[in-house]
């Protein structure tokens, strides 16, 4: 028998990983309160109920034309957001890259310092944010606007961070030996470099953002997520159902649009 | 005709640059000044309220409660985090937090395994073996409708409907987390499969493997380690989410943030946002752990 055919060469680290997840979610069950039984009083109902209000969803013209309005509110706070998330993040993002400035320690330091704030950021969640903000400030549309930009922002200059670190270095000793600054080997040599995948990227959360949107309802702010919430309070689940299917519409048009312009760049 | 087909070029000529993402562009600046101006202009938009020194000194006084320089204090008169037993307290959440994360991928991860492979193309028009059949090809529109119907619907939104069913608890959070993620590791995972080397696959078959096999030898082998890494890779962002979840789903930390929020005891949310920074931290650093060890043959 050879080696490569011991049982031992089996359990390799990948085998290894599944069985500890496997292991890990098994655990997980465990910590489930099971004795109060799943579904609680009433839920069994609401189960059925909920399922069978697909056929047909509510279709009257008075609230498809709600419909559009909340779609409409999520589509702003959305953009709004991503545009905000775009102007803070890029500047962040080129600072956390280190290619501003002089080289050496200082540099290093404030990159390395701008990155942590960055992981921040996106650490906590868009809706924590916006409980935070609505707690401080009152419930208002930039709170909310702002809940959204700031992990966003966070990703952003990540990504965009990496993205500037990862150009080839050859046109830039270009510009270095012509005597550019750093400024403008950031100006004219990374960032051309980099201008279509950073669209590329913004884009793409966009989409994400369309979610992070939706669900700021639940600090007050109005659109689909809201409405969501008002018909699942008044039971009606046809209008919940209608409401679902506009925010899968609203997610499969952007998502569509992003696609194309990703593609298009990309090609 | 001659003329014609320059005429035609001329006109195509105006036309070169403008291309479609550079009208994409445009029309999204369009899209967000008029957002800009719609939020700014709303009836709540709040743009007032922020040149007010009422309302900055209010969000002054709620920060340095948050951190118990002023007021807010619950029992003993000092801060929540300050005091050992309250850490206890609140770290027993944070571990129920951790087993609705796990949990949520766990089921992700189960539900993606049965129904990723009639979900990628390749599988179900039968170019890596079974046949094709008519009922493969719907199954394979179901799916993808399915995933993309999951994916579009946020997990808050699942958990709002979720509770209505199920008693509250880890476990609705737990499969509103696992239902929005299933449909974006769904996606990915057919799409691993789509875009696979079909060599092994051939070979297989022309050495005369069974479905069994080709499935077992062909496209597991391949498909795994980028459905381990997606699953890891999710598990980070779900970590995030667990609270947002159990805002409404009853389910570790987040009810008890929503709870000290409410009663006014903002250190408590403090010490919460501490907590859950530090699973943040910790689930970060150990998926990027296991997700090398997936790269290591």
């Amino acid at each position: 028998m050879t080696w490569t055919n011991s049982p031992f060469r089996s359990l390799d680290a990948r085998r290894l990983l599944s069985l500890v997840l496997i292991g890990a979610f098994v655990w997980s069950l465990s910590s489930v309160d099971w004795r109060g039984g799943i579904v609680h009083t009433g839920g069994g109902d609401a189960l059925k109920d909920f399922p069978l209000a697909l056929f047909p969803p509510e279709l009257s013209p008075g609230f498809l034309k709600l419909g559009l309005i909340a779609s409409w509110q999520t589509v702003v706070h959305a953009v709004a957001g991503i545009t905000l998330a775009i102007i803070i993040g890029l500047p962040l993002g080129i600072i956390a890259s280190g290619s501003l400035g002089k080289p050496g320690r200082v540099r290093m330091l404030v990159a390395a310092v701008m990155r942590f704030i960055l992981a921040f950021m996106r650490s906590i969640h868009e809706l924590i944010w916006a409980v935070l903000f609505v707690a401080a400030f009152g419930l208002s549309s930039l709170a909310a606007v702002l809940a959204i930009a700031i992990p966003y922002a966070g990703i952003l200059g990540r990504i965009y961070s990496e993205l500037l670190n990862d150009v080839s270095e050859g046109p830039l000793d270009g510009l270095r030996s012509a005597g550019a600054s750093p400024a403008g080997v950031l100006i004219y040599g990374r960032m051309p470099m980099v201008l279509t995948d950073l669209l590329s990227y913004g884009f793409y959360r966009f989409e994400c953002a369309i979610r992070a949107a939706a669900i700021m309802s639940f600090v007050g702010i109005r659109g689909l997520g809201f409405e969501i919430q008002l018909s699942l309070h008044d039971l009606k689940f046809a209008e919940v159902w209608t409401l679902l299917l506009f925010l899968f519409g609203l997610v499969l048009l952007v998502d569509y649009w992003s696609t194309s312009v990703r593609r298009s760049l990309n090609s | 005709m001659t003329t014609d087909n320059s005429k035609l070029v001329e006109a195509t000529r105006g036309l070169r640059g403008i291309t479609f993402p550079r009208v994409s562009l445009y029309g999204f600046l369009v899209l967000s000044v008029v957002s800009w101006a719609y939020i700014i202009f709303g009836v709540d938009s709040g743009l007032g309220d922020l040149f007010t020194g009422r309302s900055w000194s209010n969000a002054g006084h709620f920060f340095s409660q948050l951190l118990g320089l002023e007021g807010g204090l619950t029992g003993g008169g000092r801060p929540a985090f300050f005091d050992l037993g309250r850490w206890g307290e609140t770290g027993k959440l944070a571990y129920k937090t951790l087993m609705m994360s796990v949990l949520a991928i766990g089921l992700a991860g189960f539900g993606v395994l049965v129904t990723f492979l009639p979900a990628a193309r390749n599988v179900s028009n039968g170019e890596l073996g079974g046949s094709p059949s008519l009922a493969l090809g719907v199954l394979y529109h179901v799916l993808r409708l399915f995933f993309a119907f999951t994916r579009a619907v946020p997990e808050l939104i699942w958990a709002m409907v979720i509770v209505f069913f199920l008693s509250p608890g880890i476990l609705p959070g737990a499969i509103a987390l696992g239902l929005h993620n299933y449909g974006i590791v769904g996606k990915l995972s057919a799409e691993v499969v789509e875009n696979m080397d079909p060599g092994p696959a051939r070979a297989l078959r022309s050495a005369g493997a069974g479905n069994i096999q080709m499935l077992a030898y062909g496209i597991i082998p391949q498909a795994m380690p980028h459905f381990l890494t997606y699953l890891l890779y999710r598990w980070e962002v779900v970590i995030r989410t667990t609270v947002v979840v159990g805002f409404v789903s009853a389910g570790g930390l987040g009810q008890e943030f929503r709870l000290n929020l409410s009663f006014f005891q903002y250190t408590d949310v403090f010490l919460i946002i501490l907590w859950y920074l530090i699973l943040v931290l910790a689930v970060d650093l150990l998926s990027a752990f296991l997700r090398r060890m997936v790269l290591v043959r």
